[in-house]
């Protein structure tokens, strides 16, 4: 409540200042993010890839779209894990503090659509914190919630390929980040407009 | 490079047009794709809404065209999987003339006109394509070799109403005729008339019309004298005009025509004659307009030259039924023209056939069996058939037998050619069991009549609804005098059949609460087919060979002429006849919806009303069965 305070005497990154900016006003474009992450905290864990689709007026626009792999040689280093997946990906690959600058620029003030988003949300305000910017503002969606809203579950969670065998979205053999988001994408496209929301 | 994008290039590589472009070429157009989910029933756009900046193709699920005459709903098309549609802000720049609406929950692929502009342009195959298909529906396709041609055909693109086969078509007029006002002079009006080679003009005030000038008048009042060529149109000029709404149909038009003994309708905005002129339609109009009538199609089947060509009538048959479906007009009259045409076009395959093979070596008969026999088959289902040579010299049987098998096969294949599929138990004329010489089918019937149920040869009742196709009257005269003979006194005969027809399931249960399926792909579905039609059918042919009605296949007809035959329950009859329409027409719809035999109804999507109008239709079945019970007496097989 008192962020401010914190950030009061401190200088933030250009992009972020801009980025603040826009949400003087309210966005119509949704972004449907799906990343790959080394684990689920926070603070121990780093985000390797990350994939993002615009929605607006209800179609995805395949040309508005995010893609970057994200170098984290240090991170893999020090777990002793393979970098393969980096060499091998066809992708752009940019450092943490680049790509995390660049996905700021892509999102803007749209709102935030995916599969159990705020892990994805929290990863960011890690990364965001490391290069000294504040907390993300943006609104979050989460298509599990929706799902779960729209059928009055509350006592499960489902899973990405469960959510896309229910609505009968095709699961393709490959495996990656973006057809993750792609697939939310469709989820999202599907829950929106059985749930009403403009 | 985006991967999704990659994955949608591949996806438009599959389909025409997009197969001839490089993949290099398709990434850049999938990068410029937008992604669409439309709900069930959601309009992607309707009539008279301006152009979208792109055109649209299928991903998954199914979109049907529709077009409204007669301010009715009419199905044009259904587009599927890979299907391309919305063509037209490419090629013309007035605003949508279908509408476009979800069937089933779809995603679709918006593609930007301007993206795509360019390798329409650069790559003169891809516009071939288009023009062509384009061009083959704005025009009314003749020719055979147009029809056989145009690849996706009506299915994609739509321009004017003119290439629909059939009397419910809306009508194209001419929506720029002359105009003039009241105090025109006839001799410039004539002159304008003469020029333009119109024969009519319309008289207007403030765009509004209030009355018309054909030849006839300046026939009848001019040319004879009563009036000098030098008057005021508003003299000569028939008052009020008969005004009719856009997009009337032909059906309609024709009527208008009659009533008021006119030769033109004027087209106004909302139909009255307070509104804005859109057009003229002459008596010409129409007869251009039924050159796409039932007729025409026999006429063209007779003269067709390949499976191919039979096809494409085959597809023009099937959007007749359904606009009549729609339009409502009597079941009986589309069972009667239908059949007619599915006639015609079963003979032409026979006759192809012969044309290939030379001439026959014996008199033969070629029967269609079962629903087509029975002359009730709108729908496209597979083909039933037998075929009967005239008994010739034991050297020469070998022969015939022979030619008469591979005539069997050649027609049955150009049949499926067509899209009648073949029969799964091979109840068709290119099988050796039932292709034979009428002593070995006199001696089937014989067998299958006395011993039902003991012989190993199946008895499909089937086989009991015949019609003559192509060939000698004279041995399917021989058959039915066969089969009526053997059913005098035939107890056991009718007592097999009777099991038969009863041992079906009933459709409603206890509580009068729909029968459905349990399990399955069409799990709560309603088997239409098994549960209500076939029962009917059965009964229907049980009571008609046992009443000696002959030559009375259709079970419509059947129920009519029992309730004359047998008074005494006239009323179950006349009932059941009317039931059998009633859930013919639901299969019918069903089918035509879902693009398939129609078997299963889905009763979720029915509305209130047509639920109970189903029941009710399945109520006389519980009487007839009672009455076959007494009436037979089964013991034997129950």
């Amino acid at each position: 409540m008192l962020d401010w305070l914190k950030y009061i005497n401190k200088e933030h990154p250009e992009f972020w200042k801009t980025y603040i900016s826009k949400f003087d006003s309210k966005s119509s474009r949704y972004v449907i993010l799906s990343t790959e992450k080394t684990g689920l905290n926070p603070h121990k864990d780093v985000v390797l890839s990350i994939s993002a689709f615009a929605v607006v007026n209800d179609s995805i626009l395949i040309s508005d779209s995010f893609e970057a792999v994200l170098l984290q040689y240090k991170f893999l280093h020090d777990n002793q894990l393979s970098n393969e997946f980096i060499i091998e990906s066809k992708l752009p690959k940019l450092s943490e503090p680049e790509a995390i600058k660049a996905f700021i620029e892509f999102i803007g003030n749209a709102v935030l659509v995916g599969h159990h988003v705020d892990f994805d949300v929290e990863m960011f305000n890690a990364a965001l914190e490391r290069l000294g910017c504040g907390r993300l503002k943006n609104e979050a969606l989460d298509i599990d919630i929706m799902h779960r809203k729209l059928n009055d579950i509350t006592d499960k969670q489902f899973s990405l390929d469960e959510l896309s065998q229910i609505y009968k979205i095709p699961i393709s053999d490959r495996n990656s980040s973006s057809e993750d988001a792609y697939r939310t994408a469709l989820l999202f496209l599907k829950l929106k407009s059985r749930l009403g929301i403009k | 490079m985006n991967t999704i994008a990659e994955h949608i290039a591949d996806f438009l590589k599959e389909y025409a047009p997009f197969d001839q472009l490089t993949f290099q070429e398709l990434s850049e157009i999938a990068v410029n794709i937008r992604v669409l989910n439309l709900e069930k029933n959601k309009t992607l756009f309707q009539i008279n809404d301006p152009l979208h900046d792109c055109f649209y193709m299928v991903n998954s699920g199914l979109i049907n065209l529709y077009a409204i005459a007669d301010a009715e709903e009419t199905i044009l098309s259904k587009c599927h999987e890979g299907a391309i549609f919305g063509l037209r802000p490419f090629f013309a720049k007035n605003n949508y003339m279908m509408t476009a609406k979800a069937r089933e929950e779809s995603i679709v692929y918006a593609i930007p006109i301007a993206v795509f502009r360019p390798f329409v342009a650069n790559n003169a195959a891809v516009l071939d394509f288009l023009l062509e298909n384009f061009a083959a529906n704005s025009h009314q396709t003749k020719t055979s070799q147009n029809l056989g041609k145009s690849i996706i055909s009506d299915t994609v693109f739509y321009s004017d109403q003119k290439a629909e086969m059939q009397f419910f078509q809306a009508l194209s007029y001419n929506s720029n005729p002359i105009v003039v006002t009241a105090d025109a002079i006839v001799k410039d009006v004539a002159q304008l008339m003469a020029e333009t080679l119109l024969n009519s003009a319309i008289v207007s005030e403030n765009n509004m019309p209030i009355g018309i000038v054909t030849h006839t008048d300046m026939s009848s009042k001019i040319a004879t004298g009563r009036y000098a060529n030098t008057v005021p149109v508003a003299t000569i000029m028939s008052k009020p005009p008969i005004t009719v709404i856009e997009n009337v149909s032909l059906a309609e038009a024709q009527l208008l025509m009659l009533k008021n003994n006119v030769t033109h309708l004027c087209v106004t905005q909302d139909g009255t004659n307070k509104s804005v002129i859109r057009g003229v339609i002459s008596e010409h109009d129409l007869v251009i307009a039924q050159a796409n009538n039932p007729g025409v199609l026999i006429k063209e089947i007779k003269r067709s030259q390949s499976s191919k060509e039979l096809q494409q009538i085959r597809l023009r048959l099937a959007d007749l039924i359904q606009n009549s479906i729609f339009k409502n007009i009597p079941l009986t009259h589309i069972n009667n023209i239908a059949s007619e045409i599915n006639f015609a076009i079963i003979k032409r395959a026979v006759e192809l056939s012969i044309l290939d093979l030379g001439s026959p070596p014996a008199r033969f008969a070629w029967l269609s069996i079962g629903s087509q026999g029975r002359k009730e088959q709108l729908l496209l289902t597979d083909q039933d058939s037998i075929l009967i040579f005239e008994d010739v010299a034991a050297e020469k049987y070998r022969e015939v037998k022979d030619y008469f098998l591979k005539l069997g096969k050649k027609t049955t294949l150009t049949l499926e050619k067509v899209g009648y599929q073949l029969c799964p138990n091979g109840h068709m004329g290119s099988n050796m069991m039932w292709c034979k010489s009428l002593t070995d089918w006199v001696k089937q019937y014989d067998a299958w009549m006395n011993t039902p149920g003991e012989n190993s040869n199946e008895l499909s009742s089937i086989f009991f609804d015949y019609e003559l196709v192509i060939g000698e009257q004279k041995i399917e005269d021989a058959i039915t005098n066969v089969v009526f003979r053997n059913a005098k006194n035939n107890t056991l005969f009718f007592d097999f059949l009777g099991n038969d027809a009863l041992r079906k399931h009933s459709p409603l249960s206890f509580f009068k609460k729909f029968i459905v399926e349990e399990e399955g792909v069409y799990k709560d579905f309603f088997d239409i087919k098994t549960r209500a039609l076939m029962p009917l059918v059965d009964s229907a042919r049980l009571f008609a060979l046992s009443y000696d009605l002959i030559g009375i296949n259709n079970t419509y007809l059947r129920f009519k002429q029992l309730a004359i035959t047998d008074p005494k329950h006239s009323e179950i009859y006349l009932n059941c006849a009317e039931a059998f329409l009633t859930l013919s027409k639901f299969r019918t719809l069903e089918g035509l919806k879902n693009d398939d035999a129609g078997q299963y109804i889905n009763l979720e999507e029915m509305s209130k009303i047509d639920k109970e109008k189903l029941k009710n239709a399945l109520a006389p079945m519980k009487e007839l069965e009672e009455l076959i019970k007494n009436k037979f007496q089964l013991t034997q097989f129950s």
